[in-house]
């Protein structure tokens, strides 16, 4: 046979020792980055939102059958602090069991009053769009509110529970 | 000319990078469908930045619930799932390439305190951390010491890691024999099972076992092809044994194999060329022609096309067909040429370090890790050749490595800015205190905490004494006080007072019935005021608390506010630097990796270049042939078929 059929397929190159010492470069530069991304995080965290004023707002679904969320919104002391409009990866996020921190901030200890007005679409994909109002009591430490769209299957609809986390 | 190149696996889906030979078979597939949580069996979720991080982790966006995990861990805010937490640390460093980090996470969780199924997913994570690093007896070790099922799918993902770690381990009949025990063979193998019998078939191949691997190729070759991925896989085993059979001299064999590989698929050139092959095996060069002149006019970048060039005048000449074969050789030459003139182009076009960023442009998704994949290459000239390259492990991790470093880069650009809003902040804070200090001075000033304190202390030193002597006018209320000293000082009036007058008498008479009347009501509302007074003195001594309490706490705000703030203004000024530093380092790594990848990107089409120049050489060379036979032939020779 004059020409092997077996020229015909390229060798696979062999992972040689001047990639072994750039990646291994490269790892740990990547741990540095990410040790440094936590300290950034902890030290944001700290500086901008103390705990003894903070309040982070808490999005969660659970099974989701009535209800596909488009967006929130959050009012607090009539104020809105924050607008989310979700994508379709992230509400599918939330149905895993996901929790989106969807607002941080400060807040006085005292008396206040957060809306939170949900958009999506309910049951039989029609638009949907529902608010639910919480009197908050922020102490001393940091306060965590969960918003929790829930499935409510007695009457087919979703239930949206403020739970309030110390 | 068959070599397996190390299977890897990815960590929520597998990529077997098989064969330079015989293909790269992914088996994303198996995962597309359903979804596996990278820990085993999700928990609820009991701490609310627990659901924060999986919020991201369920997104691929593995940088950002790495940084979260630990901010909350730092923060102490995940006392639900401290061993769930660490167990996916020690997942996303995997994913991050950390071998390092992630197998001393796992190992930690080998002890008795932890439960079973968590222990065992910390040994068959263990057991993809040592097989990454080619520790493979340790990975063979770790895999035997899961005891009982592992969740989901992870429990086939550990029987094909066993029988890939037995496979480089050279105990072939032994990944076999794991296999079978896992999911005998038939029509309806499962994707995972038919990748694994897929790698050892090959792997027999290498070792020249060509009945066993025979054996499973044909299984894999003729499984139900229910998706795209298992076609293409289908596909590869019959390639894989089609060639395998053809070295081993049994054509019609491979003949019969080769045919079974789609003709549209991306296996099909190969499969032509070697149907072709077969049939020239059996000196049946009229029929190998069908699959090569059929080839001829498909892309030349591909190797089996460049081989399909020489094998058609090469048939010809078989069948003396001298004229056609003469051209044949001519046209191949020319198109060989051509192809490698392109090849300098896209060389040189390299070399001006435009390859990998036209790459990166070109796929939008914005994640870091393992799974990356790319999408789709860009349509330039250089990247033509890049399907050849792809296929290579090495260059695979080059350019995921490239591509974190780039995001990297983004992500500390990103920081660098909130750094200097983290400055004002640190200034703002200096300035509020400054100006809030003399009005709280003030208000502190105002205040006699001390004095209120003593007063406080007399008056249950007064109270003690009340109770003790039984001092139940002390009680009284003011209007009644008012009445008893009143009462007092008529009686006071009336001792002095002629007691013969019989007016005095009766006046004596009636301050003696008040006075008495008044000593009832103190007498019985005595117990009561007594528990009323004690009761405010209780709720004054709490309150009394508070206010020390919060007299202490601003004293120490006010003492380590400034402390504080320097502390923070100490942080932000020293992670400065550090991201300025990290950033050059970033930069100069990306550089790096991309001159290495361009230097084996030109290093792949240098050799492509090589080929071709030897078909060319082997060409001219089967030219001067023919025409040194022409030359001393007899006139006939230019005939056809």
């Amino acid at each position: 046979m004059a020409v092997a059929f077996t020229s015909a397929f390229a060798q696979e190159p062999q992972v040689s020792e001047d990639f072994k010492s750039l990646d291994q470069e490269v790892q740990s530069l990547k741990k540095e980055v990410l040790d440094l991304n936590r300290e950034l995080f902890v030290l944001e965290e700290e500086l901008l939102f103390p705990a003894n004023t903070q309040v982070a707002i808490f999005v969660s679904m659970d099974v989701g059958e009535f209800f596909a969320l488009d967006s929130v919104t959050i009012k607090l002391d009539n104020k809105e602090v924050a607008n989310y409009l979700y994508t379709p990866r992230e509400a599918e996020a939330l149905l895993k069991g996901g929790v989106h921190r969807v607002y941080i901030g400060n807040l006085k200890a005292g008396e206040h009053e957060l809306i939170a007005i949900f958009t999506g679409q309910g049951p039989n994909a029609r638009d949907y769009r529902r608010g639910a109002t919480v009197k908050l009591e922020k102490g001393v430490g940091a306060k965590y509110v969960e918003l929790k769209i829930s499935d409510r299957a007695s009457r087919a609809q979703p239930e949206f529970i403020v739970k309030q986390w110390d | 000319m068959i070599r397996l190149i190390k299977a890897k696996f990815q960590f929520q889906r597998i990529a077997l990078a098989a064969t330079g030979a015989f293909c790269v078979a992914l088996a994303a597939g198996a995962s597309e469908e359903v979804e596996r949580p990278l820990v085993g069996t999700p928990q609820p979720v009991k701490d609310l930045h627990w659901g924060d991080v999986l919020f991201y982790f369920y997104q691929d966006d593995f940088l950002q619930a790495l940084t979260r995990l630990g901010a909350a861990q730092d923060f102490n805010r995940l006392t639900h799932h401290t061993v769930e937490a660490e167990l996916l640390k020690g997942g996303l460093y995997l994913s991050l390439g950390q071998h390092e980090e992630a197998g001393r996470i796992f190992r930690m969780l080998l002890n008795d305190n932890v439960p079973l199924d968590v222990r065992n997913r910390a040994w068959f994570y263990l057991a993809k951390v040592w097989y990454q690093r080619n520790y493979l007896q340790e990975a063979a070790d770790a895999l035997a010491s899961i005891r009982g099922a592992l969740p989901g799918d992870l429990e086939p993902e550990r029987h094909l890691l066993e029988a890939q770690v037995l496979m480089y381990l050279g105990r072939y009949d032994d990944a076999v024999r794991a296999l079978e025990r896992w999911q005998p063979g038939g029509k309806r193998l499962d994707a995972w099972s038919a990748y694994a019998r897929f790698n050892i078939g090959v792997a027999f191949v290498r070792t020249g076992r060509i009945d066993d691997a025979a054996r499973l190729l044909d299984a894999v070759g003729q499984i139900s092809p229910q998706t795209e991925e298992l076609a293409a896989l289908r596909d590869k085993a019959n390639l894989a044994l089609g060639f395998a059979w053809l070295k081993d001299g049994k054509p019609n064999e491979a003949k019969a194999v080769l045919q079974r590989v789609r003709l549209r698929g991306p296996q099909s050139n190969k499969a032509l060329l070697g149907v072709g092959w077969a049939d020239a095996a059996e000196r049946r060069f009229t029929k190998a022609l069908v699959p090569w002149l059929e080839l001829r006019d498909r892309n030349l970048l591909d190797a089996a096309v460049q081989e399909a060039h020489l094998a058609i005048p090469y048939a010809y000449a078989q069948l003396d067909a001298t004229r056609q074969a003469v051209e044949q050789y001519t046209r191949a030459v020319e198109a060989f040429e051509q192809e490698s003139r392109r090849i300098d182009q896209s060389i040189a076009a390299i070399r001006e370090g435009r390859l990998l960023d036209a790459i990166i442009e070109n796929d939008p998704a914005d994640k870091v890790g393992w799974y990356w994949q790319l999408q789709n290459l860009p349509d330039a000239p250089e990247t033509r050749y890049l399907y050849h390259l792809l296929a290579s492990h090495e260059f695979q991790e080059g350019l995921k490595n490239y591509r974190d470093l780039k995001l990297m880069q983004r992500n500390l650009a990103s920081w660098e800015l909130s750094l200097t809003a983290f400055e004002d902040m640190v200034d703002t804070r200096r300035q509020a205190f400054e100006q809030r200090t003399p009005m709280l001075q003030q208000v502190l000033d105002r205040v006699d905490l001390d004095g209120l304190e003593a007063q406080q202390r007399e008056l249950e030193l007064r109270v003690d004494e009340i109770e003790r002597e039984n001092d139940v006018a002390a009680l009284a209320t003011a209007r009644e006080r008012e009445q008893w000293e009143k009462i007092l000082r008529i009686e006071e009036v009336l001792q002095r007072a002629d007691p013969s007058d019989p007016l005095v008498e009766e006046m004596r008479e009636k301050a003696r019935l008040v006075k008495g009347r008044l000593l009832w009501d103190f007498n019985s509302s005595y117990k009561a005021r007594l528990w009323k007074v004690r009761k405010e003195l209780r709720e004054l001594n709490v309150a009394a608390a508070e206010a020390r309490r919060r007299w202490v706490l601003v004293e120490r705000a006010r003492e380590e506010f400034p402390a504080r703030t320097e502390q923070f203004a100490e942080r932000v000024a020293g992670l400065k630097p550090r991201i300025a530093q990290l950033s050059g380092r970033l930069e100069r790594a990306a550089e790096a990796q991309n001159r290495y990848l361009a230097h084996i990107a030109i290093r792949e089409l240098e050799s492509q270049k090589k080929r071709l120049a030897e078909y060319s050489l082997q060409a001219r060379f089967a030219l001067a042939s023919i025409y040194d036979r022409a030359s001393s032939a007899a006139p006939s020779a230019g005939g056809t078929e």
